[in-house]
């Protein structure tokens, strides 16, 4: 099986992503500010330390004078330091990962509002796991870049520079000699990064390739066993797992060769060096052995916050192309069509119109060719035709949820574009093909978030559509739970449960996109009869599948390849003996026999 | 630290990977113990003025040499224990694969994609970051540790020794109750994280519904309870994260006071020189790693452990349907009977099907129709042995299906699911699902008989055009029309079509009924539907009715019977011979 390379993840970071991911920041510059002060007095409390041993080695313990009063205020510095550097460390952390989580959270809910915002056409060209992958994961590994960037690199910057401004109090000599480790070991790191991002981005895809078989897998498993097909699956994953594992081995190879145990060296070399130059020094002049031990216990810190930092700079690239992906997702425009102009008409009577429109979703076949058409108040109008003759897109034109480019749409005698959203979500009730379950209990699907529906109007709504029956048999009734995607009730009772949300918002006018498809026909037969209370004073747009529920429909809509080819009543069409008379005949197969 | 001994069987069978590892470790410890020694003779030569030149440069070669060992050393250690570390997360995840694979829909009913796909990558992920960090850290600090330490008290002096580690107990003590903290929040956390997780993915999934309820805010603002919430466990775990360094910078400073301040006595009473003064402070300065990672091992391990445990669990469940100890590696085939007295899922109170008694002979078609809940499906499901009946027996060729080989007995059968899954692949690998080694000419045939070849060399990429979660988006009846495809190029004597064209329109199930009829002759065919049309030339139809059968025979039997099914396929025909009355005039 073929493993598609999850597109979106070939981003590379551009140079934007830094600055717009340090921008998050400004909300939080109190709390950041105030984390960064504690932090700096906890570092120069930190490199204190030595200084005052090395004082205490030169000035005391060499010449072997110990005054009381100097020794003690020298102990109970250095003690205070200590004291106080931990404390400040500790609400440093806290403070800093607050502020990162707050960070997370509020580009999670901005990432979140504007998926919301977006619409169908974005969502029908980008797979559901790669979205849910950019609001969390992605953001997970984002948040990973400001707590890395605040807690570890900014501290570290602060220790680095902390340790070399105590090495020129010192020694201005040496510690000159020291500095010119920084470009050593900035360049290491450049180089580590060059080498180790691509190895380490090939781990990255290799897992996303994994992760997406194993999702698959178990979506389809009861297809892959009653197929037979567990053992190759199995080899299938094997492999894709052997190649992960490989691109792992290799980025530990190259993280073995350039990170800590290079460092060591390094270390060792500037020790070396160290040594040297207070031994040579001693050979014509009386050496500080404190300043000796200062450098040495500097040196010793020096070399962990380089290999912190060099160990961070993957999650750094890895949260930069993350970044650049929610940024992607952030930045994109294809909105949901939403309300133009301000006028807030009503929808009161329900008249739908469609004139001359003409649609696309790809802007290259038109789906759509000059569909004009009025449903009048309280009328229904039913669109049948074959699969892909453009029912569905008619009714996800009225639903506002493809922009319209040619033509025009009318609610009441008003472009559609005027509605605002409440308006047109209350006033036009949508059941779906696909009957969505979510989450909760039968009430809260019924309900949605509309928290002024009463329990009564749930229970009415349910009983309207004749699902009251099945849902007072299940054990919980209406608080029976529902789990993901209603997987415990059958097709029929979720098409049930459906219905009934749609009734509950009470609609002006009323959509069925090929609702009545899969449910068996004694429980077609009972809504069928709620239909018809429902349409009384409702205007209805209807696709059903079977011609004989759409019968006493008031204008019919034959839909052939965008257009529409026949219009009129279930009887004019019929007298017609066009295609729509085909399809009735087809329909009875073989009962015609019967029949005459 | 259990899951080092949970985790021992993985050890054993590298146990020479781990050994040399670990051995590798322990002389990287040692060498280490050379350097300070220097810098302590060093310090001593030169405030005795006693330093050459030729010392000096032996000092340097012997530390560079020392830097090169190591350098190649620690590269080695490295690749055994992080290979071994990344080896144990991929047999992991292929034993993780491989369980799955032989759980049935009962184990799948029962828990959620998300929190499955959760095991198979961050417990994992955790499990090896114990094996991997946790090993190295656990051998390193401990060798590290009792190198020191000694050398420490043996070479330079026991009592200064003594009485620099008096704070070090603070730090296990310490590391270990924030361990447990850690272990309980981060478990929270991550709970937190699934949950939001499995918000956004029902969120997404459920776009079309959000959008015509109005529901996008409301949703906003649940997601904003739910990221709170992910924010105030995280902020839980973060406040213990940060104890950890402070706690453990503050008793080495205080170790390093009380280091300097008793070492200048023992340096003034002449106990110590200041050479060993040095040295023994760099000793402690590399006692301070074995320190910190002691506090992280605690943090690792306790999340290795939590999701070893977690995978260890799931690993547990038993596979609810397996082969029976007497079974026979036969394919099944002649007639079908089923003798039920009753079945419910485990999860449900009330039985699904009740004294369902039923045979269907070879070659023949059953029709199977009923009211939407009336067990359907459920029939299926037990045929195919997704769940077994505990009460009742379903035979093929008069063998109870418990008695065949799981593999044989799917074998013998073609099954098109209710819901149409298509992988991510082209349409001809999903076409071939089940027999990978078809020649695209089977293929061909197999769409030509469900009426999707045309549909198919439609598409610019035809039969390579991908479909799934990143392909092309197909209409349901696409989609079914592939589904059975797939399940007609298998060709097993068995067929079985769930209510699988429902969003095929008339005309077209028509033409796949009619080339079904002329491609499976003498096969046994069992259809559920709710279309009337579909089923009316079986040789018998069932009604099914609360798990029941109510009424059975052919479709001119039924018609006769005043049941069911003789109301349903009257009400069609009082509709259509109104309408025809109606034109007839």
């Amino acid at each position: 099986m073929i493993n598609q390379v999850d597109q979106m993840a070939e981003v590379t970071p551009t140079k934007g992503v830094f600055r717009r991911l340090l921008g998050y920041l400004r909300p939080h510059r109190t709390l950041l500010f105030g984390a960064f002060i504690l932090l700096a007095v906890a570092t120069t409390a930190d490199v204190l330390g030595p200084i005052l041993i090395q004082q205490f080695i030169d000035k005391y313990l060499t010449p072997r004078h110990f005054p009381t009063e100097p020794l003690v205020i020298l102990g109970g510095v250095y003690l205070f330091l200590q004291v106080m550097k931990s404390g400040f460390n500790f609400l440093q952390l806290v403070g800093f990962q607050n502020a990162a989580l707050k960070m997370i959270q509020a580009l999670r809910i901005e990432v979140f509002g504007k998926v919301q915002r977006l619409g169908l056409t974005f969502f029908d060209r980008t797979p559901t796991g790669v979205l849910v992958s950019r609001i969390t994961n992605d953001t997970e590994a984002i948040k990973d870049f400001y707590v890395t960037v605040l807690s570890t690199y900014v501290k570290n910057a602060l220790l680095l520079i902390g340790i070399f401004v105590s090495m020129f109090f010192l020694d201005f000599r040496l510690a000159l000699f020291c500095v010119i480790l920084a470009p050593v070991i900035v360049y290491i790191m450049m180089m580590y990064r060059k080498i180790s991002g691509r190895v380490f981005h090939e781990a990255r895809r290799k897992l996303s390739q994994l992760n997406a078989k194993l999702n698959e897998s178990l979506q389809g498993m009861y297809l892959i066993q009653a197929m037979r097909q567990q053992e190759r699956l199995r080899s299938e994953f094997g492999e894709v797992n052997g190649d992960y594992q490989k691109a792992r081995l290799r980025n530990i190879r190259i993280n073995s060769l350039m990170l800590r145990p290079l460092m060591d060296v390094l270390y060792l070399a500037v020790l070396v060096v160290i040594m040297s130059f207070f031994g040579i020094r001693s050979f014509h002049s009386v050496i500080d052995i404190g300043v000796l031990y200062a450098f040495v216990n500097y040196l010793e810190r020096f070399f962990e916050p380089v290999n912190e930092m060099m160990q961070q700079l993957n999650v750094f690239q890895q949260a930069m192309v993350a970044g650049e992906r929610v940024f992607q997702l952030l930045d994109q425009t294809l909105y949901a069509p939403t309300q133009i102009g301000s006028a807030n008409p009503e929808i009161a009577r329900g008249k739908v119109t469609f004139d001359d429109v003409t649609f696309s979703y790809d802007g290259e076949t038109d789906v759509l060719k000059n569909i004009s058409f009025t449903a009048y108040p309280g009328q229904t109008v039913a669109l049948v035709g074959h699969t892909g003759s453009g029912k569905s897109s008619i009714v996800n034109l009225l639903m506002r949820f493809y922009p319209v480019v040619k033509g025009r749409i009318m609610v009441d005698d008003v472009p559609l574009d005027a509605y605002s959203d409440i308006e047109l979500r209350n006033k036009i009730g949508l059941v779906l093909q696909d009957p969505f379950l979510f989450v909760g209990d039968i009430a809260q699907n019924i309900r949605l978030g509309n928290e002024h529906v009463t329990d009564a109007e749930v229970v009415e709504a349910a009983r309207f559509v004749q699902a009251d029956s099945f849902i007072e048999r299940l054990v919980g009734g209406y608080q029976e739970p529902v789990r993901e995607r209603g997987s415990t009730l059958s097709a029929g009772q979720r098409q049930l449960v459906s219905f009934a949300r749609t009734m509950a918002i009470e609609p002006k006018i009323l959509v069925l996109d090929e609702a009545t498809a899969s449910v068996d026909t004694e429980t077609e037969e009972a809504i069928q009869t709620a239909l018809l209370k429902m349409r009384r004073g409702r205007t209805t747009i209807a696709i059903a599948h079977r011609l004989s529920t759409i019968q006493d429909a008031d204008l019919i809509l034959v839909l052939h390849h965008g257009e529409i080819v026949e219009r009129g009543t279930h009887q004019e069409l019929l007298a017609h003996r066009g295609l729509y008379h085909k399809m009735y005949l087809l329909q009875q197969g073989g009962r015609e026999a019967v029949q005459l | 630290m259990r899951v080092f001994l949970d985790l021992m069987w993985y050890f054993k069978a590298h146990k020479w990977r781990y050994l040399s590892g670990i051995l590798v470790l322990i002389a990287i410890s040692v060498i280490m113990l050379i350097p300070p020694q220097i810098v302590g003779m060093l310090v001593d030569r030169v405030s005795h003025k006693t330093l050459t030149t030729a010392l000096l440069i032996r000092y340097g070669v012997v530390i560079l040499t020392i830097a090169v060992i190591l350098y190649i050393l620690r590269y080695i250690w490295r690749i055994l224990l992080f290979g071994a570390a990344v080896r144990l997360a991929t047999q992991l995840r292929n034993q993780l694969y491989d369980h799955f694979t032989r759980m049935s829909p009962e184990f799948y009913h029962e828990r959620r994609i998300g929190d499955l796909m959760a095991h198979s990558t961050n417990d994992i992920q955790a499990v090896e970051q114990t094996a991997m960090q946790g090993i190295m850290t656990f051998v390193d600090s401990i060798a590290t540790g009792v190198a020191v330490i000694i050398t420490m008290a043996v070479s330079l002096d026991w009592k200064l020794t003594i009485i620099a580690l008096l704070p070090l107990p603070l730090v296990a003590w310490s590391s270990s109750y924030y361990g447990s903290l850690m272990h309980h929040r981060f478990g929270k956390a991550q709970a937190a994280f699934s949950d939001l997780n499995d918000r956004v993915q029902e969120n997404i999934s459920g776009v079309r519904v959000i959008k015509a309820f109005g529901q996008e805010q409301v949703e906003e603002v649940n997601f904003r309870h739910l990221s709170q919430d992910v924010v105030d466990k995280n902020m839980a775990v973060a406040k213990i994260d940060a104890l950890f360094d402070p706690t453990i910078s503050l008793v080495t400073g205080i170790s390093f006071f009380l280091t300097i301040a008793v070492g200048a006595v023992f340096v003034v009473h002449g106990h110590l020189t200041l050479g060993q003064l040095t040295a023994f402070t760099m000793y402690l300065g590399q006692l301070v790693w074995p320190m910190l990672a002691f506090g992280w091992l605690f943090n690792i391990v306790e999340r290795g452990h939590a999701s070893y445990d977690r995978i260890r669990v799931l690993l547990a469940t038993p596979a609810a349907i397996t082969d029976h100890s007497d079974a026979v590696d036969a394919v099944p085939e002649g007639q079908i009977e089923f003798h039920m007295d009753a079945f419910q899922y485990p999860s449900q109170a009330a039985p699904l099907l009740k004294d369902l008694h039923l045979s269907v002979e070879a070659g023949q078609t059953l029709g199977i129709v009923g009211r939407t809940g009336s067990g359907k499906t459920t029939l299926f499901k037990l045929l195919l042995r997704e769940f077994d009946a505990a009460e009742g027996s379903i035979r093929i060729g008069g063998r109870p299906i418990t008695k065949y080989k799981l593999n044989s007995l799917r074998k013998g059968m073609s099954y098109v699911p209710q819901d149409h899954f298509l992988f991510s692949a082209s349409i001809a690998e999903n076409i071939a699902f089940a027999k990978p080694t078809a020649s695209f000419e089977e293929i061909q045939m197999a769409a030509k008989i469900a009426a999707i070849h045309d549909d198919i060399v439609r598409f610019p990429a035809g039969y390579g055009t991908i479909v799934g979660e990143r392909g092309v988006t197909l209409s349901g009846g696409q989609k079914q029309r592939i589904s059975i495809a797939r399940a007609i190029l298998v060709d097993a004597d068995i067929l079985i079509l769930d209510d699988c064209l429902s969003a095929v329109d008339a005309k077209t199930e028509q033409a796949i009924l009619e080339s079904l009829k002329a491609n499976r002759s003498a096969r046994t065919t069992l259809i559920a539907t709710h279309r009337l049309s579909t089923i009316e030339h079986a040789d018998y139809i069932i009604v099914l009715d609360d798990g029941c059968i109510v009424e059975q025979g052919t479709h001119e039997q039924l018609v006769l019977q005043n049941g069911w099914y003789k109301d349903m396929y009257q009400r069609q025909q009082l509709e259509s011979l109104v309408e025809q009355g109606g034109t007839a005039g």
